[in-house]
């Protein structure tokens, strides 16, 4: 079996430069041998790990409830955490009718800040509003602070969205996202 | 030019593709390939002053002529914590050398000095605030986050850049191949 197939793969390899025209096989050698070069060598891939920008990492969105209640919501990537202590909410133009409820975290041992809370996934928060702004909207103010396992942090980030609020009785309204969610093939 | 007909043709083009497809995914995945900052970004960086921790404004183009490894960090970011004391004794080790260490912190300086006498900082610590990650952002560091570390030759041009931490080892390497050779 293997014989014949190896010796037919070669035979072909040999021709192929007669079969194909000299000035084709020379811009295939030059594009090709770049590229296999760029794969093999380490570069200045190796140094930079793939990092998400901090808004795409910890994606913010903000949903209304109800007529007086939004919930602020976290989809933090994969291989990235917020810190829960970090997290800061605030709402305009109505005031929040009670602190936020952080839901309890993931610890983690860190050798000079001891025990944290983190976030990992999908973290929701409901924000209760002073009253409601009659109809209108509200803009959340989220202000975070995360890492990535690659060992790096990003710097305190302040995200904003508006939402309409619906009227009472309505339907809740749909997400809205800070950064609106990016499509990719290879993502 | 005769028409490509033949099946080795074929064979070689899709070669060709799939090895393209390959590195387009390879560099879609691996993402910040290739992007060493403009080496002239040194000038830029050359040009800068901040204030050290007694409030003193300290150019870094005082330090031009040496092997100058500018580190962007903050007290907040663990993993910048960490790597630090591989610098103060790289600091120590190559002072005589003509390699000069700078910090520069996306942080207040009552933190940053307090950071500093723990850890027996033996290079200056310059306040950059938050302004600093867009400096550092118009230095190569895409998504602006720390710690992010560059690496000028002796001609002021920027030669590495690293976003996370520095492996001790690979550090001293880089350091030793930009000094002139020793006897």
């Amino acid at each position: 079996m293997k014989p014949p197939a190896l010796r037919e793969l070669k035979l072909r390899a040999k021709c192929a430069p007669d079969l194909v025209p000299a000035g084709l096989m020379h811009l295939l050698r030059m594009w090709t041998l770049p590229w296999a070069l760029a794969l093999l060598a380490p570069s200045a891939a190796a140094q930079q790990p793939k990092l998400l920008e901090p808004e795409r990492a910890f994606a913010f969105s903000v949903q209304a409830v109800d007529e007086s209640t939004v919930e602020a919501r976290f989809a933090v990537a994969n291989g990235y955490y917020l810190y829960r202590e970090k997290l800061k909410f605030s709402v305009e133009p109505v005031a929040l009718a009670a602190a936020p409820v952080l839901p309890p975290g993931q610890m983690k041992h860190d050798e000079f800040f001891g025990d944290v809370e983190t976030y990992r996934g999908t973290v929701a928060i409901r924000l209760p509003l002073k009253g409601s702004p009659g109809g209108g909207s509200v803009t959340v103010k989220a202000e975070s602070q995360g890492c990535a396992d690659a060992g790096v942090c990003y710097p305190p980030q302040l995200q904003k969205v508006t939402v309409a609020l619906p009227a009472r009785g309505a339907r809740p309204g749909e997400p809205v996202y800070a950064t609106p969610p990016k499509k990719s093939w290879f993502n | 030019m005769s028409r490509p007909s033949s099946r080795s043709t074929w064979v070689v083009l899709i070669v060709a593709g799939l090895l393209a497809l390959a590195a387009g995914w390879y560099f879609g995945r691996s993402g910040e390939a290739g992007h060493l900052p403009d080496p002239a970004g040194g000038k830029t960086l050359l040009g800068v002053s901040l204030p050290d921790l007694d409030g003193k404004d300290q150019a870094l183009g005082q330090w031009k002529g040496k092997v100058l490894i500018v580190n962007f960090w903050a007290t907040w970011c663990v993993p910048c914590r960490e790597e630090m004391p591989e610098f103060v004794k790289l600091q120590k080790e190559f002072r005589d050398r003509g390699v000069q260490f700078v910090g520069i912190a996306v942080d207040d300086p009552a933190k940053v000095k307090q950071f500093a006498a723990e850890l027996g900082l033996n290079y200056p610590a310059l306040i950059g605030g938050y302004g600093a990650i867009e400096l550092s952002r118009s230095l190569g560091n895409r998504v602006g986050a720390l710690p992010y570390t560059l690496v000028l030759d002796r001609q002021g041009r920027i030669s590495r850049a690293q976003l996370g931490p520095y492996k001790s080892a690979d550090l001293r390497d880089i350091i030793t191949q930009l000094l002139p050779k020793s006897g």
